[in-house]
C-alpha cells in the first residue's frame, strides 16, 4: 500500500503540446516566468540555473500586490520525461516539500502528473491553507468556467 | 422525514460517482439525455434523475430543442466546491493552464524558428 496517501497531493493536467515543447517549458526562467502561478501572478528572478542541485531563487507577486517568496532546489532532472524538486520558501526551509513531475506522450499531447509529498500531512494541510490564501479574493465565476470547461474554443 | 435531501448541495451532487462521469462528459459542451445515458451504460431514466440533481444544484444547464433536451456544464454551482478545495492544486491547475497556452506560442515559434534555438 501507499504509505505517503495521507500526505501527498496529486495534480494530472494534458497539455495541448508535444512533450519536448512542454518540458522546455520547465528549463528556462524565460519560459518559467510566463506561467508560473495562477492568472494574474508574476514573478521576479534572484537566481536560477537549470542543473541538478542547483536553484531557482524568485518572488511571486500575487495580483494584490502581495509578495510570496519561492525557492526550488532541482533534485532531479531526465529530459523530456521527469522532473524532481524540492519547493520551498527559503534555502533549507524546513518545511520544503518534494514534488515529482512527470511527463507522459499522448501523441501530440502531454499529460504532466505532478506528486507532491509533504514530510507530514499536517505540512500538507497547512500548504493546502497556504495556497488557498494565495488564490484567495482574486477568484471570479469566469475564471472557474474556463478552469472547469477547459479552454474556451474561440481560443482555438 | 425532515431530513436534508442527500443532494441538496454541490458536494453531495458530486459524491456520486456516475455524476461526477456525467460532469466530465459535459466539458466537452453540451448532450442529450440518450448519448449520455448510452455512453455510461444506464438507463435513460437513471441519467435523467441524475441530471435533475444536477440542476437543482447548480451544475448542468437544460435546454429544450425541438424533443431533444440538451444539457450543459453550469460552472456557477461547482464555486463552493472549488473555494472549499481550493489552495494548491488550483494553483497547479491553474499554472498548467498558462504553460498551457504559453507551449503554444512555443510550439509555433519552434516551427518558425526550424533549427533554431
Amino acid at each position: 500500500m501507499n504509505d505517503t496517501a495521507d500526505r501527498e497531493i496529486v495534480v494530472s493536467h494534458v497539455v495541448d503540446a508535444r512533450r519536448d515543447v512542454v518540458f522546455e517549458a520547465f528549463t528556462d526562467v524565460r519560459h518559467l516566468s510566463r506561467w508560473w502561478g495562477p492568472d494574474g501572478f508574476t514573478t521576479t528572478t534572484r537566481s536560477f540555473e537549470f542543473r541538478v542541485g542547483s536553484e531557482w531563487d524568485f518572488m511571486m507577486h500575487g495580483p494584490d500586490g502581495t509578495h510570496y517568496p519561492e525557492w526550488i532546489l532541482w533534485r532531479e532532472i531526465v529530459p523530456p520525461e521527469r522532473i524532481v524538486l524540492l519547493h520551498g520558501e527559503f534555502r533549507d526551509d524546513p518545511n520544503a516539500f518534494d514534488s515529482f513531475f512527470t511527463f507522459e506522450e499522448l501523441g501530440d499531447r502531454t499529460r504532466i502528473v505532478m506528486r507532491t509529498v509533504f514530510p507530514t500531512a499536517a505540512l500538507r494541510d497547512e500548504a493546502v491553507e497556504k495556497y488557498r490564501a494565495i488564490e484567495g479574493g482574486r477568484q471570479t465565476l469566469r475564471g472557474l468556467a474556463d478552469y472547469v470547461t477547459g479552454v474556451s474554443n474561440t481560443d482555438r | 422525514m425532515a431530513r436534508a435531501a442527500t443532494t441538496s448541495d454541490g458536494f453531495n451532487a458530486i459524491a456520486e460517482p456516475q455524476r461526477r462521469e456525467i460532469l466530465v462528459r459535459l466539458r466537452s459542451g453540451e448532450r442529450a439525455v440518450g448519448d449520455l445515458a448510452h455512453e455510461l451504460g444506464m438507463t435513460q431514466p437513471q441519467a435523467s434523475k441524475h441530471l435533475r440533481v444536477l440542476r437543482e444544484v447548480g451544475l448542468v444547464r437544460v435546454r429544450g430543442e425541438g424533443k431533444l433536451r440538451l444539457y450543459d456544464l453550469d460552472a456557477s454551482g461547482l464555486l463552493p466546491v472549488k473555494e472549499w478545495l481550493g489552495g494548491f492544486e488550483q494553483f497547479w491547475h491553474e499554472s498548467f493552464d498558462r504553460l498551457d497556452e504559453y507551449v503554444q506560442d512555443l510550439s509555433r515559434t519552434r516551427r518558425e524558428d526550424g533549427a533554431h534555438e
